[in-house]
Formats: C-alpha cells, sequence, structure tokens
C-alpha cells in the first residue's frame, strides 16, 4: 500500500508523456478493481467490463487534467463509476447484481457444515438483492468500503465528496441497506 | 468506525460478497488500447471527410516544413492532429503540404549492412524478424543510433516496384520510444486511415498519395528520412518493436503479409 503511490504517479507521467504501455501496466494494475465497481452500478459482468474499458480510455484522454501527485486510483475508479452510471441510464433498467457464477466456487465456505454454508450463501444472495434497490450512490459507498476494501480517504476522493462525509454517507447506506434486507434471513446476529 | 452490535452480521456478509466478486473475465489492456488508438484515430477521420471535398484540388504532397512547425511550436502541436502513437511513431495529418520535389533520391540505405536475420538481430539487439510472404530479402540494414533494421525487398513477385526508391517492399523494424526516438509521418488530405486487426492488436494501414517520413534522433535532431517507398503504409507493434511495411499492396494483402512475420 506504502509503495503504490509512488509507482502510480511514475506510470502515470509516464502515461502523459506518452508511454501507453505504461498506462497499460495502470490498466492491469486496476482493472479488477473497475470492473467490480462497475459491475456494482451496471449488474451485468459484461456491460461492467465495457463501462471499465470505457472508463480506462476516457481516463486516458484526461491524464492531462490529472493532478499531479494526487492519488491515482480513486480518481480512474470515480471516472469508471460515471461511466457506468451513465451506461445504466441508458439502458433504463433496474440493477440485479448476480453472484451465481461466483457462489459455485463456493469458496470461504468450506469450513462450514453443509447447512451453515447453505445459509451464508442464501443471506449472499438476500443481500445482493437488496443492493441491487439502493440508490446507486449508497450502492457505490457500500461497494468501496467491502468490496473494495478503499481507505476512507479514497472513498471521498472516488465518490467527490468531503472526507469527514463519508462516514455518515457509509452508515446511512448500510442503514438503508438493513431497513431493506433486515432481519429475513438472520443479519442481525 | 462505531457499529453497533447487529451491524456485525450485515458487515460480514458484504465482505463475504466482496470475496466473490470477479474481475474481468480476461485482460482489458488490448481493448483497451485499441480503443484509445480508435479515438485518437475519430477526429482525423472526419476532418478527412471534409478536406476531400475542401481541399481536393490542392496539390498535396508532404510537408517538412510545415509539420517541423506543427512538432516544433507547443501551440501548433497541440492543434496538430495527431492520429496515432505507437512507442515511437506519429502521425500527424496537415491540412496541405507543399509540392515535394520530383527527384527520385537514389536508393541507398544507412546503417551496416548485412545478410541474415540473425546477424541483424545481434548487432540491433533486438530479435529481427522478416515476414515468410515476401520471400527472401534482398538486404537488411542495421542502423544503431538509433536502432533500427532496414529490410528491403527489390522484386516481390505481384507487388509493383516503387517509383519513388525502385524497390517493392520495404520493412522497417525499431524498439521505439517516445524520449528516445520519435519518428514522424506527414499525411495529407489524400491519404487514408484504416485501423485493422492483427494477431489480437491493431495494425494502422495508410494509403493514398506518397508520403515522406522524418524522425528526431536521440538528441532531439530532425532526420529527414526521404528513401523509404513512401507508399501504402502498414504500421504495427509486436513484442516492443514497431514494425512498418511499406508496399504498394491492398490492406487485405498488407495483413496477410504482416500475419506471416517469423
Amino acid at each position: 500500500m506504502e509503495g503504490r503511490p509512488a509507482e502510480d504517479a511514475v506510470l502515470v507521467e509516464r502515461a502523459q508523456h506518452g508511454d501507453t504501455e505504461a498506462y497499460g501496466d495502470l490498466v492491469r494494475r486496476y482493472q479488477a478493481l473497475a470492473t467490480r465497481t462497475a459491475y456494482v452500478i451496471t449488474g451485468l459482468s459484461a456491460e461492467a467490463e465495457d463501462a471499465a474499458q470505457d472508463g480506462f480510455t476516457k481516463a486516458y484522454f484526461a491524464l492531462g487534467r490529472f493532478r499531479p501527485g494526487a492519488p491515482f486510483r480513486p480518481w480512474l475508479l470515480r471516472i469508471v463509476a460515471n461511466e457506468a452510471k451513465n451506461r445504466r441510464k441508458a439502458a433504463g433498467r433496474r440493477v440485479t447484481v448476480d453472484l451465481s457464477i461466483a457462489e459455485d466456487r463456493l469458496s470461504g465456505d468450506t469450513a462450514l457444515s453443509p447447512e451453515e454454508a447453505a445459509l451464508a450463501s442464501e443471506r449472499r444472495t438476500f443481500v445482493l438483492g437488496a443492493l441491487g434497490k439502493l440508490r446507486e450512490e449508497d450502492r457505490l459507498v457500500i461497494a468501496y468500503r467491502y468490496f473494495m476494501q478503499l481507505s476512507e480517504a479514497e472513498m471521498a476522493d472516488a465518490l467527490g465528496c468531503a472526507r469527514g462525509t463519508v462516514k455518515s454517507r457509509l452508515s446511512r447506506a448500510l442503514a438503508r441497506l438493513r431497513e431493506i434486507a433486515g432481519g429475513e434471513v438472520g443479519l442481525g446476529d | 468506525m462505531t457499529e453497533r452490535p447487529e451491524d456485525g452480521g450485515l458487515e460480514r456478509t458484504l465482505s463475504e460478497i466482496g470475496a466473490r466478486l470477479d474481475g474481468p473475465k480476461r485482460d482489458l489492456w488490448p481493448a483497451v488500447r485499441m480503443r484509445i488508438a480508435e479515438r485518437r484515430a475519430r477526429p482525423w477521420w472526419s476532418r478527412l471527410a471534409l478536406d476531400r471535398t475542401t481541399l481536393a484540388p490542392v496539390a498535396a504532397t508532404l510537408a517538412i516544413i510545415l509539420v517541423a512547425a506543427f512538432l516544433l511550436t507547443p501551440d501548433l502541436a497541440a492543434r496538430a492532429a495527431q492520429v496515432l502513437r505507437l512507442p515511437g511513431v506519429q502521425i500527424y495529418q496537415v491540412p496541405q503540404t507543399p509540392t515535394a520535389s520530383s527527384t527520385a533520391p537514389a536508393l541507398t540505405f544507412a546503417g551496416q549492412r548485412v545478410t541474415t536475420a540473425v546477424e541483424a538481430s545481434r548487432i540491433a539487439g533486438f530479435t529481427v524478424r522478416t515476414p515468410a510472404a515476401l520471400g527472401d530479402p534482398s538486404a537488411i540494414y542495421v542502423e544503431t543510433a538509433p536502432v533500427r533494421a532496414t529490410i528491403v525487398y527489390e522484386s516481390v513477385k505481384g507487388i509493383p516496384i516503387s517509383p519513388q526508391a525502385g524497390v517493392s517492399a520495404i520493412v522497417v523494424e525499431f524498439k521505439g520510444s517516445l524520449e528516445t526516438q520519435i519518428m514522424a509521418k506527414a499525411t495529407g488530405p489524400g491519404t487514408t486511415l484504416d485501423a485493422v486487426p492483427l494477431g489480437g492488436a491493431v495494425a494502422y494501414y495508410l494509403a493514398g498519395q506518397p508520403h515522406q517520413f522524418f524522425f528526431f534522433d536521440p538528441a532531439g535532431n530532425m532526420q529527414p528520412e526521404t528513401l523509404r517507398l513512401a507508399g501504402n503504409t502498414l504500421l504495427w507493434q509486436d513484442g516492443g518493436v514497431t514494425y512498418r511495411l511499406e508496399a504498394q499492396v491492398s490492406l487485405q494483402e498488407a495483413v496477410r503479409i504482416a500475419s506471416t512475420l517469423r
């Protein structure tokens, strides 16, 4: 984590001077995060990849406006999220975040009894359903915190809000999520 | 963050979901690189359509002076329509190019003449490859400042001999980077540009009137490159090396030749 900002900065600077392959390194470094971000908004993995690609492309042409020394990751995620939002608006549909493929892997559930694993899976499915009913901004703040483990400062940058409001936004989003998902599958334990 | 006791279950479930979210199913960089290249090409295309009608009568040949002005003056450079930036390669479109000398330069190539690609590779420091479709090269020249290999095919069956240089085809290969070498190519309104897929990457095909090349050496001096075919040109990049095929062939044929690089 400590080494990343400097290294990102070096790659960004090289990319700003026309080294396209340096930008390729940044794309490979952040493509998983970018795709997840887009996925949380679009809900479809194919569309998320497409949105992430467009986000990376737009970010490349916006590099000239990138503030030297600023963290690249949240700046990029903000662009990707905007791209995904525009696509979802254009498509005019609700989000259904579908993890059926990921659920097949059952990774992490191996230590659980079959009943516990089934319950955990059911909880995830239910929470995902509830997430899909949240507002985009609430979904994003939750995703940045729990899916991508961004720091508060990074979340503030990625969401375009003051650092001081990140905590309150996150707890409001969690409260709304709990309201929708609340209690039905044992989330209160 | 202060949590109420019941937050634990929800947060744990959210973290579990996060651990299961897939990343992209494939490397996005090739597609992003393609989109970047296509977006660079876009304004050039649209302007080209206008130019064709408005500037058709203009005798458009090459413009070393004009392009040099574009490159050397920051404001103008910013306005120059840069359509392509492979490592070491930049293409600028200029609205009008002054008449070039009609005198064809003598067919000479700079650098050390070698007989095999293996020898060329040893001098160049990277693997010099030749397209099998063109047969055996007539000559290979290797320059070391900057490092560049030029493979000459004097006569290839089915490919006309260029009136500009008196050979059928030329393949130029170099490890380019913008910091160490910039080669620029001016394209006039009569030139068309196509982006085509080639081996999972993108290649660029320039066709139309003859072009003239020049590049900046590592010291920043502009070096005119007047000894090339200046015919239809396919530019592509593979493994950090930029390739340029010049031959009077169609786009499809150029791509076919490029795909036989060995």
